[in-house]
């Protein structure tokens, strides 16, 4: 876990800037904004998504783990623990890392091309993936890491300081610490700003419902299209995660998919195949895919980053299956960085890594042809 | 699943094996080891569950020459350590003051090892967080001539290690500090697992317990301690079985709660889960429960724990010596 040190001057500056919000108390101290929280005490707020059962067990009702947790222990997302019987968040406004990142890194490439968005996440994930990218934060409990006391309307004051037109909420598992998702984006919807998520799409139906009307876009990371992928590499399940897409599709916010291909494990060109079909047939065929390059971390040392001819071979497949939208994400240069126009074929944004060196689309459609580009533009 | 050390992970153990010969080679007296042996003894608390030093100085004596079948305590506790270790005791004090080990208990055991020759600054007692040990009544202690006493807190690996299912960051007083390993816990149930008592324990020495209680915490209880960096380095299991629990854990539930008035000690530590177990149903059924197996949540990774050769798995090999 890291903290960019010149935003983090900037976010302790905003704070003083929301000193009005009222912090809240945990053994009986009040928690200042832009306080640093380094083991000790957490915060505590009652969770809103779970059931009371007998004998003092909850069952949480926030993702498919629908962990049944007795007292004094938590959820397998370590930040949902049950005190006496009332299940409780512990990383409510618990910022571990922020940042004011390009959208593209997100990466959200229909949404406000070029401008910055103030990433946060807190500690802890619902699953495990061997291939974890920031596991020194979503694999670990909120008290292991520092993390800054960073309440919604510090949030957006950051977020104005860094000059940033969207939030994002990221870099670990936005799905454990929804209840701070869902406060942030009301805020940032409030104060003008583009509330976004990069999530893995792990989440029961009614959370996911209550809070897509705060959010301007979604980004999901669908991990595979296989079950036992799922299952061995990730302690999650496929199947709930593509009922997540279909209700994001069916909302009104932008929704995007990345899939990190891993070398022998989710890069087949018939796995490929099955997800572009799927996502024509139930997303359509306008909701970007991004297949994106994996680099040996976390558990997966053993394997090679992906070869570009299979990153390619997957970018040909799901264009040939009628996927409008397909991007390559890892690879600086790559013409399959590019927005390009599916009627005309013309190149409408050209990019190099998260940076914008063309943008032609004018008022959201190709200059030439004219045909509508999806997105959130402005 | 192919088995990776990482270069930290190997000097680690290379080195542990070197100061603590490796296998089931206690120094001293390899013979001290005795697979299935639960050694027991007689111990009461008072109405608040206090224990009397004496009592306890004396049933540990008792229990820990049982567990090994030494002649008296310095040759049990020569048999387990070399002067030169350094002693990791891991409490479970989760249970608050009410469901930990005892602090007059604890404080028994580190004077026995003290009498057998260790230097009382070369034990450590240790739970997850210091915090966790305050509430069970332990003082905080870092420094000094005396036993030191503190939480993992954020100590840990900076890599994570793969041990079967489970990738995780050990705590560094485990995979560095410590040559010798001591569990130390208490005899109660667990709402998912079944059993907490023994090998349970350890789940507190990696930083992601959480990712593993699914499916009873089978096999990741075994996964964690057949790790090289405790399977290598334990040499006891100690149970503070004063008074027991029998449903409602893993935090303390008094409804659940009964006296069980005993100490046991085992160079086996799957056998006291094991023993462990069969108290705890015992006194289910004496109450008009259904045991842990008819509700659902047998304590399967002891039988996991066994083919992995951490100790005994069945009933039948489990030799109970009461002293």
């Amino acid at each position: 876990m890291t903290f960019d040190r010149r935003r983090f001057a900037g976010i302790l500056a905003a704070s003083a800037a929301a000193a009005a919000t009222p912090g809240f108390t945990e053994a009986g101290r009040a928690l200042r904004v832009g306080e640093v929280v380094d083991g000790g005490e957490l915060p505590a707020r009652e969770a809103s998504w779970y059931k009371k059962l007998d004998e003092g067990r909850v069952e949480c009702q926030l993702c498919p783990q629908a962990c049944t947790v007795a007292d004094a222990e938590r959820g397998t997302c370590g930040v949902r623990e049950n005190r006496g019987g009332t299940y409780v968040t512990l990383v409510h406004s618990l910022a571990c890392s922020v940042h004011a990142d390009p959208i593209e890194k997100k990466p959200l490439f229909h949404v406000m091309p070029g401008e910055l968005a103030l990433s946060f996440a807190t500690a802890g994930c619902n699953v495990e993936c061997k291939f974890c990218q920031n596991w020194e934060i979503s694999q670990f409990r909120p008290e292991q890491v520092r993390s800054i006391y960073l309440p919604p309307e510090a949030l957006v004051e950051a977020a104005k300081r860094a000059g940033a037109k969207l939030t994002a909420a990221t870099y670990s598992e936005p799905v454990i610490f929804w209840e701070y998702v869902r406060d942030a984006a009301r805020a940032a919807r409030k104060a003008g700003l583009a509330p976004t998520v990069i999530t893995n799409g792990y989440i029961q139906e009614e959370p996911l419902k209550e809070v897509l009307p705060h959010l301007s876009a979604v980004k999901v990371d669908l991990k595979s299209f296989r079950e036992e992928f799922y299952r061995e590499q990730v302690r999650g399940k496929l199947e709930p995660v593509l009922k997540a897409l279909e209700i994001i599709r069916g909302a009104d916010v932008w929704l995007e998919i990345v899939v990190l291909l891993i070398p022998t494990l989710n890069d087949s060109e018939s796995e490929v195949r099955d997800l572009a079909r799927w996502v024509k047939s139930n997303l359509g065929a306008d909701v970007p895919v991004h297949f994106t390059r994996f680099h040996p971390t976390y558990r997966l040392t053993d394997l090679p980053p992906t070869p570009v001819k299979i990153l390619e071979r997957a970018w040909n497949v799901a264009r040939a299956e009628g996927l409008n939208y397909v991007y390559l994400g890892n690879l600086p240069t790559h013409p399959g960085e590019n927005t390009v126009c599916p009627g005309c074929g013309g190149v409408l944004i050209r990019r190099l890594g998260f940076k914008i060196l063309e943008n032609r689309l004018t008022k959201g459609a190709c200059p030439d042809c004219e045909r509508v580009i999806p997105g959130v533009w402005d | 699943m192919t088995r990776r050390w990482t270069r930290r992970e190997l000097a680690a153990i290379a080195g542990a094996a070197a100061m603590v010969g490796v296998s089931d080679a206690s120094p001293g007296n390899p013979s001290i080891r005795r697979r299935g042996v639960v050694g027991l003894g007689s111990l009461t608390g008072d109405a608040k569950g206090k224990v009397d030093a004496g009592a306890a100085a004396a049933a540990m004596d008792s229990v820990l020459r049982a567990a090994t079948g030494a002649a008296d305590i310095t040759a049990a506790v020569q048999g387990l350590f070399k002067p030169s270790d350094v002693v990791g005791i891991k409490l479970n004090c989760l249970g608050g003051s009410r469901m930990s080990p005892r602090p007059e208990v604890v404080s028994a055991f580190v004077d026995c090892l003290v009498a057998g020759g260790l230097a009382p600054e070369r034990i450590i007692l240790f739970e997850r967080s210091s915090r966790e040990l305050e509430r069970a009544g332990f003082e905080i202690r870092r420094d000094g001539s005396g036993p030191q006493c503190y939480g993992t807190d954020n100590d840990y690996d900076r890599q994570p290690s793969v041990s079967g299912a489970i990738g995780s960051c050990y705590a560094r007083l485990v995979s560095t500090t410590c040559t010798a390993l001591v569990s130390f816990g208490v005899v109660k149930d667990h709402d998912l697992a079944g059993v907490s008592a023994s090998l349970k324990n350890w789940y507190g020495v990696i930083h992601n317990p959480n990712k593993y209680h699914d499916n009873q915490c089978d096999p990741y209880v075994a996964d964690v301690v057949r790790h090289p960096f405790i399977k290598e380095k334990l040499r006891l299991t100690v149970l503070d079985g004063v008074t027991a629990q029998c449903h409602g854990g893993p935090a303390y539930r008094a409804s659940g709660v009964f006296p069980l008035a005993k100490l046991a000690a085992t160079t086996d530590p799957v056998a006291a889960d094991l023993w462990a177990w069969k108290v705890i149903d015992a006194e289910r059924v004496r109450r008009g429960m259904s045991t842990l197996e008819a509700a659902g949540r047998p304590p399967r990774f002891i039988a996991t724990a066994a083919r992995h050769g951490l100790g005994v798995g069945e009933l039948d090999e489990l030799r109970e010596v009461e002293v």
